[in-house]
């Protein structure tokens, strides 16, 4: 990444962040600064709010109050722009099975106005294995493969944030290592991922976030105020 | 526009890829007029009267049931996520929808018409009525189109569709009855029909743009 | 704002005895004061609620109308309630007054039902909004998905009204059948008529007026216990 490192220092922030859902506050009074080139993991329990704070950063979910900045764009409003440095890795693949993995990549290619899709296209499906088997529909792919498929389409923008959501569901070890070799360990990404695999985490992530019942109950990854300016 | 392309290809490409629900909303709507046909004696006599009515209620039943599984799909898989993740406005993701069914649905019509013309002798393709039909059409589709698309995220599926998409449908289904009829010469066009007909599609169109980015707001 | 939540605050003191007092009235109006109608007879007293009845409903409907603008925009779950209740009542008056139409025209026009165009209308109208009120049913209180997918049909629906009765007006004046009754064109009312029905107006607004607030609070309570419930489940005070 060639962009100076003092403009965007923090990559992701919000403050105070929370969100109502069947009233209750799934996300509560969630405040970060994490910094360009971290790599966070989000740790807790099912329903802790893992999956519902990749929402709110993602721009899938708006806040019920608090807000935002991610690459210094607020979340309010989903600037296309935001959307476009945010790779998304969930839990489900988000793929269609009726078409190819080729085809699935080159359709959200041009959703995101990759440039040079085709060459794009064939570099991550030779990254994750998967060239051969290009046209083959996505249905008769197996678990490990989809998940293969969708981290391929979650890099295809280049994007500068990898938000991911138990990304490692339905991979073989195989899988695993590269997941951690492009993805989450890749040097220059901001990663935010939720994991229950806390022996996983050690390997790739920079610092922690626990969450319960919403709220934060530890974080070892964001950086404060001060720091961030002379970072 | 590439972007909005790009939905529009991929639900065509989806909907000939997932044959079985377009081929089953096809069949259906070829037996519903065999139905009628012994239902209303249509074959004996003149069935022009009874066409136009027999016609659009089974575009419109068609319509209603096939709009419904195509969007479940898509909301079941997570792909209606990722689309709404990707940075391209709401209003191209349901354009490409809407666009795709519609097309859809135009060639299993035009199906029936055919197949109505050579039962009944009675010439059907014409230019005004595939102008009725293709305008009818796009004003049910893009109403059908955003009540599935917003509905399959709810438990409102299924029986509850035609539930709430036919009574908003009555004056399309007045408007393109009258005009049909009038195309076949079984009465005059006594009110201006047509234009009913064209001012429900533009407004159907112009409040689904307008509402679907509001309504898959989360 | 503070002054309408200052009128809201008043309506368990204002509303039942004013709704109470002025059904009342109308009832007896209707059947003691008004004259009797010298062609119609006693059934023309129907009106004194029929009428009153589908104006409720209109209310009713423009109130579904604007909460669920409020629901979409502002995505409140109080104004979803509000909406809910207002559609409920609205049925219900709708319901009332094609009923007292029918036991109305069957002594007049010699039939329960006719095509007519203002009749064919309202029962659209009526089926649109027990359309709606099945399309919020299915879902959860507080989900707010199905909230905006109802409000969202609420809208349409709206606003599909003035194309449901510009074309069913055409439908029956404009295509050619048989004529089973001459309108509804009568001379003026006398002033006890139009007095008695003013009340009735008024009765029946304000009872609509109280069975929403009702309905609302109703809503409002099931919203309430729903993330209570939520709450528990999470082992949480709310």
């Amino acid at each position: 990444m060639t962009r100076p490192a003092a403009t965007h220092a923090i990559a992701i922030e919000t403050r105070a962040l929370t969100k109502r859902y069947g009233g209750i506050d799934v996300v509560r009074d969630v405040s970060l600064r994490l910094p360009v080139g971290s790599r966070t993991a989000l740790l807790g329990a099912n329903g802790a709010g893992k999956t519902t704070l990749l929402a709110l950063l993602s721009t899938l979910v708006s806040p019920t109050s608090g807000d935002a900045t991610v690459e210094g764009y607020p979340l309010a409003g989903k600037p296309a722009a935001l959307r476009r440095v945010i790779g998304i890795l969930g839990h489900q693949p988000m793929l269609y099975e009726d078409m190819s993995a080729a085809e699935n990549l080159r359709l959200f290619g041009r959703l995101y106005g990759v440039l040079d899709a085709s060459t794009r296209v064939e570099e991550l499906l030779r990254l994750v294995g998967l060239w051969t088997r290009r046209d083959e529909r996505v249905s008769v792919l197996s678990r490990g493969t989809h998940q293969r498929i969708a981290l391929a389409r979650a890099l295809l923008h280049r994007p500068h944030i990898l938000l991911a959501d138990e990304p490692e569901t339905g991979l073989d070890p195989e899988g695993l290592v590269l997941l951690d070799e492009v993805a989450l360990a890749s040097p220059g990404l901001t990663v935010v991922a939720a994991s229950h695999r806390v022996d996983r985490v050690e390997a790739w992530a920079t610092g922690l976030v626990r969450l319960q019942r919403g709220r934060v109950v530890e974080d070892t990854a964001s950086v404060p105020h001060a720091e961030a300016v002379g970072a | 526009m590439n972007a909005g392309l790009a939905v529009i290809m991929k639900d065509l490409r989806l909907a000939w890829r997932d044959r079985a629900g377009w081929t089953t909303a096809g069949a259906f709507a070829m037996i519903a007029v065999l139905v009628y046909s012994f239902a209303f004696d249509l074959a004996v006599g003149d069935p022009r009267p009874l066409l136009p009515g027999v016609l659009w209620t089974t575009f419109l039943f068609a319509g209603v049931f096939a709009s419904g599984p195509t969007v479940q799909r898509e909301t079941d898989e997570g792909t209606f996520d990722a689309l709404l993740l990707a940075p391209v406005p709401p209003t191209v993701i349901y354009l490409g929808k809407a666009i795709a069914n519609l097309i859809a649905l135009l060639v299993i019509e035009f199906a029936v018409l055919a197949v109505a013309t050579i039962l009944f002798g009675i010439a059907l393709l014409t230019t005004t009525i595939v102008g009725i039909v293709i305008v009818g059409t796009a004003g049910f589709v893009s109403l059908t189109t955003l009540l599935s698309t917003l509905g399959a995220s709810t438990r409102a599926r299924g029986m509850l569709l035609p539930v709430l998409a036919l009574p908003l449908l009555i004056p399309l289904l007045l408007a393109a009855v009258r005009a049909t009829g009038a195309a076949l010469d079984v009465e005059p066009e006594a009110a201006p029909w047509s234009l009913l007909l064209g001012v429900f599609a533009l407004w159907s169109a112009l409040i689904a743009t307008i509402l679907f980015p509001l309504a898959v707001e989360r | 704002m503070s002054l309408l939540r200052w009128v809201y605050g008043t309506r368990w003191v204002v509303l039942p005895p004013l709704a109470g007092v002025g059904v009342m009235v109308m009832i007896i109006g209707a059947l003691v004061v008004a004259p009797r109608e010298a062609i119609e007879g006693d059934v023309q007293r129907i009106l004194y609620v029929h009428f009153p009845s589908i104006l409720a409903a209109y209310l009713s409907f423009a109130i579904v109308f604007v909460a669920s603008l409020v629901v979409l925009f502002k995505r409140d779950l109080r104004w979803d309630a509000a909406a809910r209740a207002a559609a409920s009542v609205g049925v219900l008056f709708t319901g009332i007054t094609l009923g007292t139409g029918m036991f109305w025209g069957k002594p007049i026009w010699g039939v329960y039902w006719t095509w007519d165009a203002r009749l064919t209308s309202t029962l659209v109208l009526f089926l649109i909004y027990v359309a709606y009120l099945l399309a919020r049913a299915v879902a959860d209180e507080l989900d707010e998905q199905a909230a905006r997918f109802a409000a969202v049909f609420a809208i349409i629906g709206a606003l599909d009204i003035p194309l449901v009765v510009m074309s069913v007006e055409w439908w029956r004046t404009l295509h050619p059948q048989p004529i089973v009754f001459r309108g509804l064109e009568r001379p003026a009312l006398p002033n006890e008529m139009l007095f008695v029905l003013l009340v009735g107006f008024g009765g029946i607004t304000l009872l609509a007026l109280w069975l929403m607030t009702l309905r609302g609070e109703a809503e409002r309570l099931a919203q309430r216990s729903a993330a209570l419930r939520a709450g528990l489940d999470r082992n949480e005070v709310v």
